[in-house]
Protein backbone atom coordinates (compact mmCIF):
# COMPACT_ATOMS: atom_id res chain seq x y z
CA UNK A 1 0.00 0.00 0.00
CA UNK A 2 1.68 3.36 -0.89
CA UNK A 3 1.89 6.03 2.22
CA UNK A 4 -0.50 8.31 1.30
CA UNK A 5 -3.00 5.68 0.74
CA UNK A 6 -1.99 4.17 3.99
CA UNK A 7 -2.53 7.39 5.89
CA UNK A 8 -5.78 7.74 4.27
CA UNK A 9 -6.66 4.38 5.71
CA UNK A 10 -5.44 5.13 8.61
CA UNK A 11 -7.04 8.81 9.23
CA UNK A 12 -10.82 7.23 8.10
CA UNK A 13 -9.89 4.07 10.55
CA UNK A 14 -9.51 7.05 12.80
CA UNK A 15 -12.65 9.14 12.31
CA UNK A 16 -14.67 6.21 12.08
CA UNK A 17 -13.07 4.90 15.69
CA UNK A 18 -14.11 8.50 17.28
CA UNK A 19 -17.74 8.39 16.14
CA UNK A 20 -18.56 4.95 17.10
CA UNK A 21 -16.64 5.65 20.76
CA UNK A 22 -19.03 8.62 20.78
CA UNK A 23 -22.07 7.07 20.01
CA UNK A 24 -21.41 3.77 22.23
CA UNK A 25 -20.84 6.97 25.14
CA UNK A 26 -23.85 8.02 24.51
CA UNK A 27 -26.40 4.64 23.93
CA UNK A 28 -24.33 4.09 27.59
CA UNK A 29 -25.49 7.58 29.12
CA UNK A 30 -28.66 6.82 27.88
CA UNK A 31 -28.62 2.91 29.46
CA UNK A 32 -27.68 4.06 32.75
CA UNK A 33 -30.71 6.19 32.77
CA UNK A 34 -32.79 4.41 31.45
CA UNK A 35 -32.07 1.66 33.89
CA UNK A 36 -32.83 4.10 36.81
CA UNK A 37 -35.99 4.60 34.99
CA UNK A 38 -36.73 1.39 34.57
CA UNK A 39 -36.25 0.87 38.57
CA UNK A 40 -38.28 4.23 39.23
CA UNK A 41 -41.39 3.02 37.21
CA UNK A 42 -41.39 -0.44 38.63
CA UNK A 43 -41.23 0.83 42.20
CA UNK A 44 -44.02 3.57 41.28
CA UNK A 45 -46.26 0.39 39.55
CA UNK A 46 -46.26 -1.36 43.13
CA UNK A 47 -46.24 0.65 45.71
CA UNK A 48 -50.19 1.82 46.78
CA UNK A 49 -49.50 5.03 48.59
CA UNK A 50 -51.77 8.02 47.10
CA UNK A 51 -48.94 10.62 45.98
CA UNK A 52 -47.17 7.17 43.72
CA UNK A 53 -50.83 6.59 42.29
CA UNK A 54 -51.34 9.69 41.13
CA UNK A 55 -47.80 9.84 39.63
CA UNK A 56 -48.37 6.23 38.48
CA UNK A 57 -51.36 7.46 36.60
CA UNK A 58 -49.35 10.04 34.74
CA UNK A 59 -46.13 7.78 34.16
CA UNK A 60 -49.31 5.72 32.60
CA UNK A 61 -50.75 8.42 30.35
CA UNK A 62 -47.40 8.94 28.70
CA UNK A 63 -46.24 4.85 28.91
CA UNK A 64 -47.08 3.83 25.38
CA UNK A 65 -45.18 6.91 23.74
CA UNK A 66 -42.36 6.21 25.90
CA UNK A 67 -42.35 2.31 24.84
CA UNK A 68 -42.90 3.37 21.65
CA UNK A 69 -39.49 6.02 21.98
CA UNK A 70 -37.57 3.05 24.12
CA UNK A 71 -38.29 0.39 21.33
CA UNK A 72 -37.29 2.87 18.57
CA UNK A 73 -34.04 3.66 20.23
CA UNK A 74 -32.75 0.65 20.87
CA UNK A 75 -33.82 -0.25 17.03
CA UNK A 76 -31.91 2.28 15.86
CA UNK A 77 -28.99 1.46 17.79
CA UNK A 78 -28.82 -2.12 16.65
CA UNK A 79 -29.43 -0.74 12.95
CA UNK A 80 -26.23 1.52 13.48
CA UNK A 81 -23.84 -1.07 14.85
CA UNK A 82 -24.77 -3.60 12.03
CA UNK A 83 -25.45 -1.56 9.05
CA UNK A 84 -23.04 1.43 9.65
CA UNK A 85 -20.22 -0.02 11.32
CA UNK A 86 -20.86 -3.45 9.92
CA UNK A 87 -20.65 -5.14 13.31
CA UNK A 88 -21.46 -8.54 12.35
CA UNK A 89 -24.44 -9.35 15.15
CA UNK A 90 -23.87 -12.84 17.22
CA UNK A 91 -26.84 -15.01 17.10
CA UNK A 92 -27.99 -14.24 20.35
CA UNK A 93 -28.04 -10.75 18.93
CA UNK A 94 -30.13 -11.66 16.56
CA UNK A 95 -32.81 -13.36 19.12
CA UNK A 96 -32.92 -10.32 20.94
CA UNK A 97 -33.85 -8.35 17.60
CA UNK A 98 -36.48 -10.86 16.99
CA UNK A 99 -37.90 -9.79 20.07
CA UNK A 100 -37.38 -6.15 19.84
CA UNK A 101 -38.31 -5.04 16.53
CA UNK A 102 -41.63 -5.66 16.83
CA UNK A 103 -42.13 -3.95 19.40
CA UNK A 104 -41.75 -0.87 17.06
CA UNK A 105 -44.34 -1.70 14.95
CA UNK A 106 -46.49 -2.71 17.89
CA UNK A 107 -46.25 0.13 19.97
CA UNK A 108 -46.57 2.42 17.19
CA UNK A 109 -50.25 1.28 15.99
CA UNK A 110 -51.27 1.12 20.01
CA UNK A 111 -49.48 5.00 19.90
CA UNK A 112 -51.94 5.73 17.36
CA UNK A 113 -54.89 3.77 18.25
CA UNK A 114 -54.13 5.21 22.29
CA UNK A 115 -54.85 1.11 22.72
CA UNK A 116 -53.43 0.21 26.49
CA UNK A 117 -54.00 -3.50 26.19
CA UNK A 118 -51.42 -3.96 23.99
CA UNK A 119 -49.41 -4.28 27.07
CA UNK A 120 -50.31 -7.82 27.10
CA UNK A 121 -48.77 -8.84 23.68
CA UNK A 122 -46.03 -6.35 24.78
CA UNK A 123 -44.88 -8.19 27.68
CA UNK A 124 -44.22 -11.67 26.81
CA UNK A 125 -42.09 -10.27 24.40
CA UNK A 126 -40.26 -7.58 26.22
CA UNK A 127 -39.78 -10.28 29.19
CA UNK A 128 -38.14 -13.01 27.10
CA UNK A 129 -36.14 -10.63 24.93
CA UNK A 130 -34.89 -8.94 28.49
CA UNK A 131 -34.32 -12.86 29.48
CA UNK A 132 -32.40 -13.16 26.29
CA UNK A 133 -30.18 -10.29 27.13
CA UNK A 134 -29.70 -11.58 30.29
CA UNK A 135 -27.93 -14.67 29.27
CA UNK A 136 -26.21 -12.94 26.59
CA UNK A 137 -24.46 -10.80 28.93
CA UNK A 138 -23.58 -13.33 31.60
CA UNK A 139 -21.70 -15.22 28.91
CA UNK A 140 -20.17 -11.92 27.85
CA UNK A 141 -18.99 -11.36 31.26
CA UNK A 142 -17.95 -15.55 32.27
CA UNK A 143 -16.89 -16.96 28.80
CA UNK A 144 -15.67 -20.08 29.40
CA UNK A 145 -18.92 -21.68 30.18
CA UNK A 146 -19.90 -21.89 27.04
CA UNK A 147 -16.13 -22.87 24.81
CA UNK A 148 -13.04 -22.10 25.87
CA UNK A 149 -12.39 -20.74 22.04
CA UNK A 150 -13.40 -18.03 20.17
CA UNK A 151 -14.56 -18.81 16.46
CA UNK A 152 -13.91 -15.88 13.69
CA UNK A 153 -17.47 -14.98 12.99
CA UNK A 154 -19.22 -13.64 15.63
CA UNK A 155 -18.75 -14.92 19.16
CA UNK A 156 -21.60 -14.36 21.59
CA UNK A 157 -18.62 -13.69 23.97
CA UNK A 158 -17.09 -11.24 21.71
CA UNK A 159 -17.51 -7.82 23.47
CA UNK A 160 -18.13 -4.98 20.42
CA UNK A 161 -18.99 -2.48 22.75
CA UNK A 162 -17.97 -1.70 26.48
CA UNK A 163 -18.10 1.38 27.95
CA UNK A 164 -17.69 2.64 31.75
CA UNK A 165 -16.48 -1.16 32.15
CA UNK A 166 -20.16 -2.76 32.15
CA UNK A 167 -22.50 -1.00 29.53
CA UNK A 168 -22.28 -3.57 26.69
CA UNK A 169 -24.47 -3.78 23.75
CA UNK A 170 -26.53 -7.42 25.62
CA UNK A 171 -26.81 -4.70 28.82
CA UNK A 172 -27.85 -1.73 26.46
CA UNK A 173 -31.14 -4.43 25.19
CA UNK A 174 -30.99 -5.33 28.67
CA UNK A 175 -32.29 -1.97 29.61
CA UNK A 176 -34.68 -1.17 26.36
CA UNK A 177 -36.35 -4.37 27.77
CA UNK A 178 -36.54 -3.59 31.58
CA UNK A 179 -37.87 -0.09 30.32
CA UNK A 180 -40.21 -1.56 28.33
CA UNK A 181 -41.44 -3.83 30.90
CA UNK A 182 -41.79 -1.67 33.65
CA UNK A 183 -43.85 0.98 31.49
CA UNK A 184 -46.24 -1.82 30.45
CA UNK A 185 -46.37 -2.96 34.13
CA UNK A 186 -47.13 0.47 35.23
CA UNK A 187 -49.99 1.03 32.55
CA UNK A 188 -51.28 -2.51 34.01
CA UNK A 189 -50.99 -1.21 37.80
CA UNK A 190 -52.75 1.98 36.52
CA UNK A 191 -55.68 0.02 34.99
CA UNK A 192 -56.34 -2.85 37.92
CA UNK A 193 -56.48 1.06 39.98
CA UNK A 194 -58.89 2.66 37.48
CA UNK A 195 -60.79 -0.84 37.65
CA UNK A 196 -61.08 -0.84 41.31
CA UNK A 197 -62.38 2.26 41.84
CA UNK A 198 -64.85 1.83 38.80
CA UNK A 199 -67.14 -0.64 38.45
CA UNK A 200 -68.39 0.08 35.04
CA UNK A 201 -66.13 -1.38 32.47
CA UNK A 202 -64.49 1.03 30.28
CA UNK A 203 -62.89 0.62 27.25
CA UNK A 204 -59.02 0.55 27.79
CA UNK A 205 -58.18 3.67 25.80
CA UNK A 206 -56.41 7.02 27.25
CA UNK B 1 -58.45 14.06 50.09
CA UNK B 2 -57.67 10.51 48.45
CA UNK B 3 -56.70 10.59 45.45
CA UNK B 4 -58.95 8.46 43.05
CA UNK B 5 -58.89 7.78 39.38
CA UNK B 6 -62.10 9.50 38.68
CA UNK B 7 -61.10 12.91 39.80
CA UNK B 8 -57.76 13.02 38.31
CA UNK B 9 -56.17 16.47 37.88
CA UNK B 10 -57.55 18.28 34.88
CA UNK B 11 -53.70 18.76 33.73
CA UNK B 12 -52.71 16.65 31.97
CA UNK B 13 -48.99 15.45 32.64
CA UNK B 14 -47.55 13.04 29.76
CA UNK B 15 -46.80 15.55 27.28
CA UNK B 16 -44.77 17.37 29.97
CA UNK B 17 -42.90 13.66 30.94
CA UNK B 18 -42.65 12.76 26.80
CA UNK B 19 -41.06 16.35 26.03
CA UNK B 20 -38.49 16.29 29.57
CA UNK B 21 -37.41 12.58 28.49
CA UNK B 22 -36.90 13.98 24.56
CA UNK B 23 -34.93 16.69 26.26
CA UNK B 24 -32.98 14.41 28.61
CA UNK B 25 -31.83 12.39 25.50
CA UNK B 26 -30.98 15.63 23.63
CA UNK B 27 -29.25 17.03 26.63
CA UNK B 28 -27.54 14.02 26.42
CA UNK B 29 -26.09 13.34 22.94
CA UNK B 30 -25.43 17.42 22.67
CA UNK B 31 -22.97 16.73 25.88
CA UNK B 32 -21.50 13.68 24.18
CA UNK B 33 -20.67 15.11 21.23
CA UNK B 34 -19.63 18.31 22.34
CA UNK B 35 -17.00 16.08 24.81
CA UNK B 36 -16.43 14.33 21.20
CA UNK B 37 -15.31 17.05 19.21
CA UNK B 38 -13.26 18.65 22.07
CA UNK B 39 -11.59 15.71 22.36
CA UNK B 40 -10.61 15.56 18.69
CA UNK B 41 -9.20 18.57 18.15
CA UNK B 42 -5.61 17.03 19.39
CA UNK B 43 -5.55 14.62 16.43
CA UNK B 44 -6.65 17.32 13.96
CA UNK B 45 -2.39 17.51 13.36
CA UNK B 46 0.00 15.24 13.85
CA UNK B 47 -0.28 12.12 14.74
CA UNK B 48 0.01 12.26 18.76
CA UNK B 49 2.07 9.78 21.38
CA UNK B 50 -1.16 7.16 21.70
CA UNK B 51 -1.13 6.75 17.51
CA UNK B 52 2.66 6.27 17.63
CA UNK B 53 1.96 3.42 20.37
CA UNK B 54 -0.42 1.65 18.42
CA UNK B 55 2.16 -0.37 17.10
CA UNK B 56 1.92 -2.42 13.97
CA UNK B 57 -1.67 -3.37 13.41
CA UNK B 58 -1.39 -5.69 10.40
CA UNK B 59 1.49 -6.15 7.69
CA UNK B 60 2.12 -8.57 4.63
CA UNK B 61 3.00 -11.96 5.23
CA UNK B 62 4.61 -14.00 2.77
CA UNK B 63 3.72 -17.36 2.63
CA UNK B 64 5.99 -20.17 1.07
CA UNK B 65 4.65 -24.27 1.06
CA UNK B 66 1.47 -24.96 1.42
CA UNK B 67 -1.40 -24.23 3.27
CA UNK B 68 -2.62 -26.95 6.01
CA UNK B 69 -5.97 -28.28 5.70
CA UNK B 70 -8.72 -26.77 7.55
CA UNK B 71 -8.83 -28.05 11.52
CA UNK B 72 -11.74 -30.92 11.67
CA UNK B 73 -14.67 -30.42 14.33
CA UNK B 74 -14.35 -34.19 14.58
CA UNK B 75 -11.96 -36.93 14.45
CA UNK B 76 -7.74 -36.63 13.60
CA UNK B 77 -6.39 -33.70 12.42
CA UNK B 78 -5.09 -34.43 8.72
CA UNK B 79 -1.82 -31.83 9.13
CA UNK B 80 0.04 -34.23 11.27
CA UNK B 81 3.16 -34.66 10.13
CA UNK B 82 2.99 -32.11 7.41
CA UNK B 83 5.83 -29.62 6.83
CA UNK B 84 3.87 -25.98 8.27
CA UNK B 85 4.24 -23.27 5.53
CA UNK B 86 7.05 -20.66 6.40
CA UNK B 87 5.82 -17.12 7.43
CA UNK B 88 7.94 -13.72 6.69
CA UNK B 89 6.31 -11.24 8.43
CA UNK B 90 6.40 -7.92 10.40
CA UNK B 91 7.21 -7.96 14.18
CA UNK B 92 3.99 -6.82 15.72
CA UNK B 93 5.91 -4.45 18.33
CA UNK B 94 8.76 -3.06 16.25
CA UNK B 95 7.93 -3.30 12.69
CA UNK B 96 11.09 -5.34 12.24
CA UNK B 97 10.92 -8.42 9.93
CA UNK B 98 10.19 -11.37 11.58
CA UNK B 99 10.05 -14.99 10.43
CA UNK B 100 8.40 -18.23 11.72
CA UNK B 101 9.96 -21.38 9.66
CA UNK B 102 11.83 -24.51 10.06
CA UNK B 103 15.15 -23.80 11.36
CA UNK B 104 15.74 -26.98 12.85
CA UNK B 105 14.55 -25.96 16.52
CA UNK B 106 10.93 -26.91 17.44
CA UNK B 107 7.94 -24.72 17.57
CA UNK B 108 4.79 -23.67 18.92
CA UNK B 109 3.13 -21.23 17.40
CA UNK B 110 0.65 -19.53 18.76
CA UNK B 111 -2.48 -17.46 16.96
CA UNK B 112 -4.02 -15.04 19.28
CA UNK B 113 -7.46 -12.02 18.48
CA UNK B 114 -6.68 -8.86 20.37
CA UNK B 115 -10.74 -8.81 21.16
CA UNK B 116 -10.97 -12.54 21.67
CA UNK B 117 -11.83 -12.92 25.60
CA UNK B 118 -9.99 -16.74 25.65
CA UNK B 119 -6.84 -14.61 24.16
CA UNK B 120 -7.27 -12.04 27.08
CA UNK B 121 -7.03 -14.70 29.88
CA UNK B 122 -4.61 -17.21 27.89
CA UNK B 123 -1.93 -14.38 27.40
CA UNK B 124 -1.46 -13.85 31.15
CA UNK B 125 -1.52 -17.67 32.09
CA UNK B 126 1.65 -18.23 29.09
CA UNK B 127 3.35 -14.68 30.70
CA UNK B 128 3.58 -16.24 34.08
CA UNK B 129 4.97 -19.47 33.16
CA UNK B 130 7.82 -17.61 31.44
CA UNK B 131 8.09 -15.22 34.09
CA UNK B 132 8.46 -18.42 36.32
CA UNK B 133 10.12 -20.46 34.17
CA UNK B 134 11.96 -18.54 31.53
CA UNK B 135 12.41 -18.96 27.93
CA UNK B 136 12.37 -22.55 27.20
CA UNK B 137 15.88 -23.02 25.84
CA UNK B 138 15.11 -26.15 23.78
CA UNK B 139 11.83 -24.82 21.89
CA UNK B 140 10.98 -21.40 20.07
CA UNK B 141 7.97 -19.56 21.00
CA UNK B 142 6.15 -17.45 18.51
CA UNK B 143 2.85 -15.62 18.50
CA UNK B 144 0.58 -13.98 15.59
CA UNK B 145 -1.80 -11.37 16.11
CA UNK B 146 -4.83 -12.06 14.20
CA UNK B 147 -8.61 -11.39 12.84
CA UNK B 148 -7.65 -7.91 13.98
CA UNK B 149 -11.32 -5.53 14.29
CA UNK B 150 -10.80 -2.44 16.20
CA UNK B 151 -14.63 -2.36 16.65
CA UNK B 152 -14.16 -5.23 19.02
CA UNK B 153 -11.93 -3.35 21.68
CA UNK B 154 -8.51 -4.25 23.67
CA UNK B 155 -7.29 -2.35 20.10
CA UNK B 156 -4.62 -2.06 19.45
CA UNK B 157 -3.04 -5.79 19.43
CA UNK B 158 0.61 -4.00 20.44
CA UNK B 159 -0.76 -1.90 23.32
CA UNK B 160 -3.20 -5.27 25.08
CA UNK B 161 0.12 -7.44 24.34
CA UNK B 162 2.43 -4.92 25.97
CA UNK B 163 0.26 -4.04 28.81
CA UNK B 164 0.42 -7.71 29.29
CA UNK B 165 4.15 -8.23 29.22
CA UNK B 166 4.07 -10.83 26.43
CA UNK B 167 7.37 -11.95 26.31
CA UNK B 168 7.00 -14.03 22.81
CA UNK B 169 7.83 -12.48 18.94
CA UNK B 170 4.53 -11.62 17.37
CA UNK B 171 4.18 -11.42 13.92
CA UNK B 172 0.97 -9.03 12.63
CA UNK B 173 -1.01 -11.25 10.39
CA UNK B 174 -2.78 -9.84 7.55
CA UNK B 175 -5.54 -7.93 6.54
CA UNK B 176 -7.39 -11.04 5.45
CA UNK B 177 -6.05 -13.28 8.20
CA UNK B 178 -3.66 -14.86 5.58
CA UNK B 179 -1.17 -16.49 7.90
CA UNK B 180 -4.12 -17.71 9.78
CA UNK B 181 -5.34 -19.18 6.91
CA UNK B 182 -2.25 -20.91 6.42
CA UNK B 183 -2.30 -22.62 8.90
CA UNK B 184 -5.57 -23.83 8.63
CA UNK B 185 -7.07 -23.12 11.53
CA UNK B 186 -10.91 -21.91 13.11
CA UNK B 187 -10.85 -20.47 16.22
CA UNK B 188 -9.02 -18.44 19.45
CA UNK B 189 -6.43 -18.73 20.42
CA UNK B 190 -4.95 -21.59 18.50
CA UNK B 191 -1.87 -23.66 19.13
CA UNK B 192 0.55 -24.99 16.39
CA UNK B 193 3.07 -27.87 17.36
CA UNK B 194 6.32 -28.20 15.29
CA UNK B 195 9.49 -30.51 15.51
CA UNK B 196 12.48 -29.58 14.96
CA UNK B 197 11.98 -30.55 10.83
CA UNK B 198 9.06 -28.12 10.95
CA UNK B 199 6.05 -30.66 10.68
CA UNK B 200 2.98 -30.53 12.69
CA UNK B 201 2.58 -32.33 16.00
CA UNK B 202 -0.46 -31.17 16.72
CA UNK B 203 -2.85 -27.76 16.69
CA UNK B 204 -4.50 -27.51 19.93
CA UNK B 205 -7.32 -24.71 20.13
CA UNK B 206 -8.81 -22.89 23.21
CA UNK B 207 -7.66 -21.95 26.40
CA UNK B 208 -4.90 -23.94 27.62
CA UNK B 209 -3.96 -24.14 31.59
CA UNK B 210 -0.22 -24.41 32.91
CA UNK B 211 -0.28 -28.11 32.75
CA UNK B 212 -1.47 -28.48 29.03
CA UNK B 213 1.07 -25.74 28.19
CA UNK B 214 3.74 -27.70 29.62
CA UNK B 215 2.29 -30.60 28.24
CA UNK B 216 2.60 -28.85 24.79
CA UNK B 217 6.36 -28.16 25.49
CA UNK B 218 6.90 -31.76 25.88
CA UNK B 219 5.45 -32.65 22.92
CA UNK B 220 7.56 -30.22 20.67
CA UNK B 221 10.89 -31.58 22.43
CA UNK B 222 9.90 -35.53 21.82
Amino acid sequence: MHGAEAAQTATVRSVAHVDVTSISLFFALLAVLGGAAAVAVLAISFVASNAVVRLRHDVADAALPLALLVAATCTVGSLYYSEVMHYTPCKLCWFQRIFMYPLVVLLGIAVARKDRSVRRDVLPLSLIGGAISIYHYQLQRFPQQRTSMCTIDAPCTAKEVEQFGFVTIPMMALVGFALISALMFCLHGAARTAASATPIDEPETS
Amino acid sequence: MNYQPGNRPSRRRAPWIIGAVLTAMAITFASVMIISSGGSLSNDGEPDAAEDAMGVVNGAVAISGTALPTVPQAGADPALGRAFPSLQGTNLFNGSPLTIGADGRPKIVIFVAHWCPHCQAEVPVITQWMAEHGKPHDVDLYAVSTAVAPERGNFPPASWLQREKWPIPTMADTTDGNAFKAAGLTGFPSFVVLDAAGNVLSRPSGELSTRQFELLLAQARS
